[in-house]
């Protein structure tokens, strides 16, 4: 597998979320809620991104359940296209070697299942902090802290500690 | 004697809620204010007015006048309904005191309401009995009342307090100036003439002494026609004679009817004029609102955008809001793939020497030779360093190549791993950079979205505050002309367009008209002349005698009646200008003057003419209802007499402006014994004494004999709310 091919594979994976998370993701996009009672992100993978970046700076990862209770949704590649941003969540995800159990330069000796294995841990470690991000905001959702500011998700942000 | 109102109160009458004693006004002979918010009982004030002389109230809703016996129910304080339990009664009614010289009035209008119904509201849960008009009579001198029963003298002192005929110039709202003083309707200046003077015995003298003249003439005729000498040229003389009068009786006929067209068309034109300043006012407004509606409907879509932007801020490479708090990473990825490259060199090169050992250890002695010294040595086939030729093809020829070459050979690269990531890592790095550079920025970058947000929102707030008042200048207007929401401004523009037209038509008849009179008249005289001279000498001298004084006397009668009219107009005139040089007294617009011109018809045009002697047109309102207003004064002060009568006036201070208000204070007591002035623009909820800073002056002036604040608490549910009297003077 050479750079392209390994990064196109990569951008062909279609992340997953707990169907129990549908009500928080259609709160907080523009797919999904009718009534606007909060600041809200366009599409479904901008609300995803963001609760990923939250699951990465509130170090939770939160497993998904069994596949069957899960959804899938557009695919990396095609989240925010012909931007930078993907580039950069993937320099975010690279870095966490420790947590993939990886090390780049084994990477390129890896048989091919091999590191379509390590593909699927990477997309594990997105769906996990999205979903542990995706708890986060739920919790405060229910527990109504949630400012109705049109700068609610900046001021969220902003206020986590630093990675 | 003049009527002065000495007290006006009230019970259970609308909002002024309690009895009669709760609800009192004192007045005094001079300037007594009353100023009152929007709601505070400022046309209720007018209403016990309008009850008093006419049994009527005006549905503040619809701006009509309805009869108290059907409104009963709405007049009735809500609060005192409120408390009013089925099968009781409650009472509400206006009593007024007013004096004159010798004489004390006091008169209460009321009825009674009993409550059979569970709805307070509703006309069906009341039974209604309106009262006897109450009226007791006292002396000044012998102060003891004792009541009215005899209805006529009721009706004489309630007209008695400001007489029918007068109360036109005595009593009215605001607007109500610029409807009753309407000088180009013939018969609005006619009225005031004839109310002011005794024009109308000059008609009847007219009369008498036409018909005096026609009998002369016929007299006279009867003698020409006894006498043997009158001959066929007298006779032709005398027939033309009464054709010119027929011809002059038909013209005449046809002169009214284009007067009367001539005053419809400009009835017309001023019934429609302030409906037209309106209509194209309107009309502007319509255009600003639709143009400012587009513009806030632009500048929302505009903010919408920025808010529903807002959060696309997080993912746009110009903003990278989403790498806030990952700093760290950069240093992190950097160190990385430093690591990796250096690992991945190592290994390559490990592999490379573990493949072609001899390429890598290679080692040249000491003093070898550079590569511009090999090539020349392969050029000449010679080596330097070891002094022998190397001819091409030889060993030493090959191994000088071989020496050259040398670097050239690491560049034949060979995969040396499975998956090639290095592009891969170093592509992350390089198209990430927007992301990588912004951390220090997007606090501020934050920060400025909402100054943005916050600029966009000061801009949709601004627009829609102009549109509000937009909105309620146009509703203004409708309320002030009474039209209707729906009526196109555009049918009023082409209807007063079309009745100028009309003015202008009737007005080039009516010239032709008088020329024509003209010229049949000098006929007429040319012929009468002729007569004469042909008549018969010998006819007794009294005839002829008889019919000329008869002719001079009409002459002479219509000129003393044109002059009395003329003299009228003129001291109008002149006492218009007075007062309104004192209204205008305190403003800078100085040295023009109010001129009353005639028009076609007879009637009386009013110009305010500057120094140069143009028409100064385009005045504000204020100072248009100011300028009638000097007319009206003048039609009192010009009576010989002293007006004797109060003024009741709801005065649209804010329309006559700051200067105006000094001058009407001090003026209208120049003509008016007693007014009573109702005021809103003195008004100020926020200041400590709720007066304006005029307000507050006028307290002072000893121009203001007493001075009220009206006051409702409009936080109060409608039925507890109650209108507060608070004298301040």
């Amino acid at each position: 597998m050479n750079s392209q091919e390994f990064r196109s594979n990569l951008l062909l994976k279609r992340p997953r979320y707990a169907k129990s998370r549908i009500p928080v993701l259609d709160a907080f996009s523009e797919k999904g809620s009718k009534t606007v009672d909060y600041s809200r992100f366009g599409p479904y993978y901008e609300i995803y991104i963001y609760a990923m970046m939250l699951g990465i700076k509130n170090k939770k990862r939160l497993p998904l359940p069994p596949r069957d209770l899960t959804k899938d949704f557009i695919e990396i590649g095609k989240w925010k296209r012909d931007s930078s941003l993907v580039d950069f969540l993937l320099m975010v995800i690279f870095t966490k070697t420790d947590e993939l159990a990886i090390d780049w330069n084994e990477l390129e000796d890896l048989e091919e299942s091999e590191l379509s294995n390590i593909i699927s841990k990477i997309v594990t470690l997105i769906e996990e902090y999205a979903n542990g991000g995706l708890e986060y905001l739920e919790e405060l959702w229910e527990k109504g802290e949630l400012d109705s500011s049109h700068y609610m998700f900046i001021d969220l942000y902003k206020d986590i500690r630093k990675e | 004697m003049a009527s002065i109102i000495n007290s006006l109160s009230f019970k259970n009458f609308f909002n002024y809620y309690g009895d009669y004693d709760q609800t009192e006004y004192e007045f005094k002979e001079g300037v007594n204010i009353i100023v009152a918010d929007n709601g505070a009982g400022k046309s209720k004030f007018f209403n016990a007015f309008l009850w008093l002389f006419y049994d009527d109230v005006l549905d503040s809703d619809d701006k009509k006048r309805k009869a108290v016996k059907d409104f009963a129910v709405k007049i009735i304080s809500d609060k005192a309904k409120n408390e009013t339990e089925i099968g009781e009664s409650v009472e509400a009614g206006i009593k007024l005191e007013y004096s004159t010289g010798r004489y004390k009035f006091q008169i209460v209008k009321s009825f009674t309401a009993t409550r059979i119904g569970e709805k307070i509201s509703d006309n069906e849960s009341w039974q209604v009995i309106m009262n006897d008009i109450e009226i007791d009579k006292t002396d000044h001198i012998l102060p003891k009342y004792k009541p009215v029963y005899d209805a006529d003298e009721k009706h004489r002192i309630i007209n008695q307090l400001i007489l029918p005929t007068l109360r036109q110039y005595s009593f009215f709202q605001g607007e109500e100036v610029d409807k009753m003083i309407d000088f180009t309707k013939k018969s609005s200046i006619e009225d005031a003439v004839r109310t002011l003077t005794n024009i109308s015995k000059y008609e009847d003298i007219a009369k008498i002494v036409e018909d005096i003249e026609a009998r002369a003439y016929k007299d006279l005729n009867k003698q020409t026609k006894q006498k043997e000498s009158h001959n066929d040229r007298l006779e032709d003389a005398l027939k033309k004679r009464d054709e010119l009068k027929t011809s002059i009786g038909q013209e005449n006929e046809k002169l009214e009817i284009q007067k009367e067209s001539y005053t419809k068309a400009q009835e017309e034109y001023e019934l429609l004029d302030a409906k037209y300043a309106n209509a194209s006012k309107r009309k502007e407004l319509d255009e600003k609102i639709s143009s400012k509606n587009r513009t806030l409907k632009g500048a929302n879509e505009d903010y919408q955008k920025f808010l529903e932007g807002i959060n696309n801020r997080f993912f746009d490479g110009n903003f990278s809001w989403i790498s806030l708090g990952f700093e760290n990473v950069v240093e992190d990825f950097k160190n990385k793939i430093s690591s990796f490259r250096a690992a991945r060199y190592e290994k390559r090169t490990l592999l490379q020497v573990a493949e072609s050992p001899n390429d890598y250890f290679t080692i040249l002695p000491s003093n070898s030779p550079d590569a511009v010294t090999l090539q020349q040595m392969i050029e000449k086939e010679h080596c330097y360093v070891c002094g022998t030729d190397a001819p091409k093809g030889s060993e030493p020829y090959n191994h000088l190549l071989k020496l050259k070459n040398r670097p050239n050979d690491s560049s034949s690269k060979k995969e040396f791993v499975k998956n090639n990531l290095e592009d891969f890592f170093s592509g992350l790095q390089l198209n990430a950079s927007p992301f990588l550079n912004k951390f220090e920025s997007i606090p501020q970058s934050v920060l400025r979205t909402k100054e943005k947000e916050l600029e966009l929102k000061k801009r949709l707030d601004k627009l829609s505050s102009e549109l509000k008042a937009l909105k309620s200048q146009r509703k203004d207007l409708l309320v002030t002309s009474n039209q209707d929401e729906d009526s196109d401004p555009r049918e009023v523009i082409n209807q007063f367009k079309n009745a100028i037209k009309r003015m202008e038509s009737a007005s080039g008849r009516i010239e032709r008209l008088d020329n024509n009179l003209k010229d049949l008249k000098a006929q007429l005289s040319a012929t009468e002349k002729e007569i004469t001279s042909l008549r018969p000498k010998d006819i007794p001298e009294g005839y002829s005698l008889n019919y000329e004084i008869a002719q001079d006397l009409v002459d002479a009668t219509k000129k003393a009646k044109e002059r009395v009219f003329d003299k009228m107009v003129s001291l109008l005139e002149n006492h218009a200008n007075e007062h309104f040089q004192n209204l205008i007294k305190y403003n800078d617009i100085k040295g023009g003057v109010l001129n009353f011109d005639k028009s076609p018809s007879g009637g009386i045009s009013l110009d305010y003419i500057d120094e140069a002697g143009n028409e100064v047109s385009g005045a504000s309102e204020g100072f248009q209802r100011m300028k009638k207003f000097a007319v009206v004064m003048a039609i009192i002060s010009a009576n010989t007499s002293n007006y004797n009568y109060p003024l009741l006036a709801d005065a649209p201070l804010s329309a006559f402006g700051k200067a105006f208000n000094k001058g009407f204070f001090e003026a209208i007591p120049n003509v008016f014994p007693q007014s009573i002035i109702l005021v809103k623009d003195l008004y100020d909820k926020d200041s400590e004494s709720k007066l304006t800073d005029l307000g507050a002056k006028l307290v002072k002036d000893e121009n203001i004999q007493t001075f009220y604040l009206n006051e409702v608490d409009g936080e109060l549910a409608q039925i507890e709310r109650t209108t507060k009297i608070e004298r301040r003077k």
